[in-house]
């Protein structure tokens, strides 16, 4: 039997040898004023045809999704986020959502369940595959939904969350990224460019530990 | 001598959970939820904002408080409780409070009160009750809003670690040992 010190000698050891494998790892995330990274990486549509950031951008400004199927958060929002990338399509910005989640951790974020989630929120922006993760990592974005937004000249904007009130759309009392889609198709500043939610880690994939 | 009423304690709650398992179908999936319906036992759910929170991690008695934010839709919360709840166990005489909130939708209230009474959850049992933005900022700038949070403040209320996304029993062990194992 290990005395009292001894074990937690041991327990600390562990840890420090196992610190490394349980943490998230921490990726820098972009900053207002940044580009578009990773604009040039192929990423597979719904439409089963490949594109990329680059060629998704607007002459007004480009809109970036990271979102998922099975998050009970995004699927708060889902609507919503249809809804302001339809706009914002309209309104002469790019707009894309992308599932960066492993699917081998939640099967609801499979490609096929996406082609059908498009359909049924009558998505008309491309809802694509970052297919190792990697652009969710380059982004430094952490979790589903989180919106960037760039303006005309490709600079990073707005960085955030959907709105104020995920549970309720008519409740609504800071409308933030359609606020900034709207601002960014009028050429003007977006007035609170870094917002903040709850919602689901992204699953990235070649992950050691779920998360 | 040795005193084994911790390890009777635990044993009766790992035994608890192992019934309630069994009840629900051992087969499921980890990250399946449990049954909707609170047992008979359960807490209520407090609902806190974070300055609330905060207050509570300055009450006097602790060497080290642990916060951690989750929610019963969250699968890495879900994967990670069993340790942490071994860890409030292990190092409850030692002085660690352990402040557990959840992050769920109103709706959500009767399973988050089912999961925290079938793995034994010491109270106070919480209920995030500000709008996101607020609660984040409040306990931690460097928060992206993703779950499970975990926080550990002194025995002071100094915060002394935070970190996002799940932990192992050894990850919970290093944040706490500090605080708790320097010399009274």
């Amino acid at each position: 039997m290990f005395h009292a010190p001894t074990r937690r000698l041991a327990l600390l050891a562990a840890s420090l040898l196992t610190l490394s494998l349980a943490v998230v790892p921490a990726e820098a995330q972009i900053a207002i004023g940044d580009a578009i990274p990773m604009a040039d990486v192929r990423m597979k549509n719904v439409n089963d045809k490949d594109v990329t950031l680059a060629s998704l951008a607007g002459k007004k400004g480009t809109v970036v999704v990271f979102t998922c199927n099975h998050c009970p958060w995004a699927k708060k929002w889902q609507s919503r986020v249809a809804e302001i990338g339809n706009a914002a399509l309209a309104a002469g910005l790019g707009a894309v959502a992308i599932n960066a989640n492993d699917p081998a951790v939640n099967s609801e974020d499979g490609f096929p369940e996406m082609k059908k989630r498009a359909k049924e929120l009558k998505m008309k922006f491309p809802y694509v595959v970052d297919g190792t993760s990697d652009v969710a990592r380059a982004f430094g974005a952490k979790v589903t939904p989180e919106a960037f937004v760039f303006d005309a000249s490709g600079k990073l904007v707005y960085h955030g969350t959907v709105d104020d009130s995920p549970n309720d759309a008519a409740a609504v009392k800071s409308d933030w990224l359609r606020n900034a889609v709207n601002a960014v198709s009028e050429g003007q500043a977006v007035t609170e460019a870094e917002t903040k939610a709850m919602g689901c880690s992204i699953k990235y994939r070649g992950q050691k530990k779920a998360s | 001598m040795c005193d084994l009423t911790p390890i009777l304690r635990a044993a009766a709650r790992i035994a608890l959970v192992a019934l309630a398992l069994a009840a629900a179908g051992c087969s499921r999936p980890s990250n399946e939820r449990v049954a909707a319906a609170a047992p008979p036992d359960t807490l209520a759910l407090e609902p806190a904002t974070a300055e609330q929170l905060l207050a509570r991690v300055r009450e006097p008695g602790a060497r080290a408080t642990l916060v951690n934010v989750w929610a019963t839709w969250c699968g890495p919360c879900r994967e990670e409780f069993p340790a942490l709840m071994a860890l409030a166990e292990r190092r409850r005489a030692d002085g660690l409070r352990v402040l557990l909130v959840s992050a769920d939708f109103e709706e959500q209230a009767a399973e988050a009160r089912a999961f925290l009474a079938q793995h034994g959850a010491p109270g106070p049992w919480l209920l995030k009750n500000q709008p996101d933005m607020e609660f984040i900022n409040t306990l931690d700038r460097r928060w992206s809003g993703a779950l499970p949070a975990t926080l550990v403040y002194d025995s002071n209320g100094t915060p002394v670690e935070f970190w996002e996304g799940g932990a192992d029993s050894a990850r919970f062990e290093a944040a706490v040992a500090p605080l708790l194992d320097r010399s009274r």
